[in-house]
């Protein structure tokens, strides 16, 4: 149990700053994830918190108490780190056992034993008890490093890139036990990711970062639905989100938009008109995620831009079709069979329900359609 | 540009025995494959499948233990690297670090003492293509991933090779360049109309960019097909698993009646889904037979539906798609579905199935059972 509050911080390495001036609060038992590109500073803020680094100014807070001089092992913190870390000459079960045997900690062999069952069997390697690390596969190495981490009761548990160094297959397994076990943790967790879906799939909040500050702090949904600006709108989602300038039209009483070179005008949602019309700026960026927008081979109706196929890649159980719409590659998704010649030609669709509408100066967010029902998860 | 065949080749590496016990298994064992001139071909399979040493043989950089290799009508067995008129790229871009870009591309062409007013058209009439025409005074150690593999790439089809080589040209960039690139490559191959072949252990890239995919396994050929032949209908259980993501679900089946309907019981939980039509006639009460299901072909079912009650174990949504895990047994079932529907942990929903969509597998062999 503990609430967590980063206050300020600021981290240099040398001349190089890795957090600039970051304020984060973790609720009690939230499932918090930071999420971001590499070298954002994700990993310096979780070394922060366990007191592995010492910031250069700003206060951590464990409970409202300041622990910036406080040891990392009087914490109380847990570690799970990317590769794993196991001691490579005792078995699994000792690995487990090593924390609560650890000075501090110190606890009976018989509690110890209990104690290491619970998680073994949470974790399903009960069976692999006197198994060295070395026997395992790097999926039951990781359960083991995060069986070992939830050994004890700490008040925080921390996750660096837990199953970064796993194939795609087997984190989308262990995506899923990790979210099944999530309400037995019952402790704060801060888990670390570069993966949008990890990030999407277990966090109850997440912050999002980029070149040592935060960009969002906010639920999937809301991340998702109403990215902060264009940078987090990129970050989430694939294939990348189409981001292109639009131009604001009067048009007789009536606001729309000019795009991608065609001589007509769009119509908007009535719901973003309004504060779309006080806009300082008639150039806004205009995003689109690649299932918002539909093809045909043929123009069904005006609303049917023409471009010609520059790539179609089938992934599977659908194709990423970029389109060419005078010079602007669209990426937007299509049925695994469509059939369709590099460079002929195609017509596409933008769903304006589900634009979002960017300031194409500085990038953040303005507004989209039916933004308060979507942010409620009630899409 | 001309054709590739491989004809019953085998490579066993028998260099070092004493290590090595088990020396009589081959690396590359009866492979064969007839790839059309201008097609572009991903050999596709998990690493130590044999794919690079296949590779290296049709470059010329490993030997034949025996079988043939034609490129164009010409055998190519014994002939050297350099008589094979290959375009060759490899994983690690392998740049000359002293050189600007121009003249890492022109090295081989001045190799072969072509002479420099050729050279420079040849590179810029490629440069365009491969997006390095602003590159070319630049040293590689000032160039992104992406843009070192775009230089290897130019440098490999300067030469106009008959058939141009990569091997996992894109394993080294990052998420986002690896699209960006993989775009680029596809449309490489439009222009210069090459025959390409892609060496490869991500199936996303070689579905997304081969006209057709030769997917290996511990040195064998398991199926070549185009990426949606080998992902509707998957020869073996291994292909089956392979080539999707996330995998298609394969699970243990016994065949119950009930009523006179046959059902497939799923080992280790009260799950079961009704055999298709299409199956009725081969299979039987109390055969034990793998099923193949993939994650998008797992559908929710309605008030009315009569399938298997289950339980939500893990619900995600992931903005495009919702991803829905079911316990059965040890492992995960996994459901996806585009639309917006919202669950939570231990929610009860129905379990349907497309039923044209389900695969069957020999539960010994692995082999596909067809109706």
């Amino acid at each position: 149990m503990a609430h967590i509050e980063l206050d300020n911080i600021t981290k240099k390495f040398n001349k190089v700053t890795a957090l600039n001036n970051i304020s984060l609060e973790v609720k009690d038992k939230e499932f918090f994830v930071l999420f971001g590109p590499a070298g954002a500073g994700k990993t310096t803020i979780l070394k922060t918190i366990a007191g592995i680094e010492f910031p250069n100014e700003g206060l951590v807070k464990i409970d409202k108490e300041i622990v910036n001089l406080i040891e990392p092992a009087k914490r109380n913190v847990s570690m799970v780190f990317e590769n794993y870390a196991l001691y490579p000459h005792i078995s699994v079960y000792d690995n487990i056992a090593s924390p609560m045997r650890s000075p501090l900690y110190k606890k009976d062999e018989e509690f110890i034993k209990k104690e290491v069952y619970r998680v073994a069997s949470m974790m399903k390697i009960d069976h692999l008890m006197d198994r060295l690390p070395s026997q395992l596969s790097n999926g039951q190495r990781q359960r083991v490093a995060l069986g070992r981490c939830l050994v004890r009761e700490p008040n925080v548990f921390l996750m660096d890139e837990p199953l970064a160094h796993l194939d795609a297959k087997l984190r989308h397994f262990m995506r899923a036990e990790l979210k099944e076990m999530q309400s037995s943790f019952n402790t704060t967790t801060i888990y670390v990711t570069h993966d949008y879906l990890e990030a999407l799939s277990l966090g109850d909040r997440i912050g999002i970062i980029n070149n040592g500050a935060i960009e969002q702090v906010g639920t999937a949904d809301e991340v998702y639905y109403t990215p902060a600006n264009e940078f987090v709108a990129r970050l989430i989602g694939e294939p990348e989100i189409n981001i292109f300038n639009v131009d604001l039209v009067n048009d007789n009483g009536k606001l729309k938009v000019n795009m991608l070179g065609q001589d007509r005008l769009f119509q908007l949602e009535d719901e973003v008109i309004g504060t779309l019309a006080k806009h300082d700026n008639e150039i806004v960026d205009l995003g689109i995620r690649g299932t918002n927008i539909s093809y045909s081979l043929g123009k069904e109706d005006d609303d049917y831009i023409k471009g010609i196929v520059y790539s179609l890649e089938p992934i599977g159980n659908k194709s990423v079709l970029i389109v060419n719409v005078n010079d602007e590659l669209i990426r937007l998704i299509a049925p695994n069979n469509l059939q369709a010649k590099l460079d002929s030609e195609i017509y596409i669709k933008i769903d304006m329900k589900n634009a979002l509408f960017f300031d194409s100066e500085d990038k953040t967010f303005i507004i989209r359609n039916n933004q308060e029902r979507l942010i409620k998860g009630m899409a | 540009m001309a054709k590739l065949i491989l004809k019953n080749v085998y490579k066993r590496y028998d260099n070092n025995k004493k290590k090595n016990k088990k020396q009589n298994d081959y690396a590359v064992n009866d492979y064969s494959l007839e790839c059309k001139d201008g097609e572009f071909i991903g050999i596709l399979g998990p690493s130590g499948c044999g794919k690079t040493t296949t590779l290296r043989m049709i470059a010329g950089l490993e030997d034949i233990t025996s079988g043939d290799i034609f490129i164009g009508e010409t055998k190519v067995n014994d002939l050297h690297p350099k008589e094979r008129h290959i375009g060759l790229a490899f994983e690690d871009y392998a740049l000359y670090p002293p050189l600007n870009v121009y003249d890492n591309i022109a090295f081989n062409l001045r190799a072969k003492k072509v002479n420099e007013e050729d050279i420079h058209k040849e590179i810029m009439r490629i440069a365009p293509i491969l997006k390095v025409d602003d590159l070319l005074d630049s040293r590689p150690v000032g160039l992104s991933g992406g843009q070192k593999q775009r230089v290897n790439i130019a440098r490999a089809i300067v030469r106009k090779p008959k058939l141009l080589l990569l091997d996992e040209p894109l394993s080294h960039l990052d998420g986002k360049m690896r699209q960006v690139l993989r775009t680029e490559i596809k449309r490489l191959h439009k222009e210069i109309k090459c025959t390409t072949i892609i060496v490869t252990h991500d199936q996303l890239e070689a579905m997304s960019l081969a006209d057709r995919i030769a997917i290996m396994k511990d040195g064998k050929l398991q199926q070549f097909g185009s990426p949606l032949e080998v992902y509707d209908n998957p020869v073996n259980e291994f292909v089956a698993g392979f080539i999707g993501e996330p995998p298609m679900n394969l699970m243990t089946v016994d065949i119950t009646k009930q009523d006179n309907e046959l059902f497939f019981d799923f080992k280790g939980s009260d799950v079961r889904i009704g055999v298709p039509k299409r199956y009725q006639s081969i299979v039987k009460e109390g055969m034990t037979v793998k099923l193949g299901v993939r994650p998008t072909d797992l559908l929710i079912g309605n008030e009315n539906s009569k399938g298997s009650k289950v339980k939500v174990a893990v619900f995600e949504n992931l903005g495009e798609e919702r991803r829905i895990s079911i316990r059965v047994g040890q492992e995960f079932l996994t459901l996806i579905t585009t639309e917006e529907i919202r669950y939570k942990q231990g929610d009860i929903i129905k379990l349907e199935v497309n039923a044209e969509k389900t695969h069957l597998f020999d539960i010994k062999s692995g082999e596909r059972i067809n109706p």
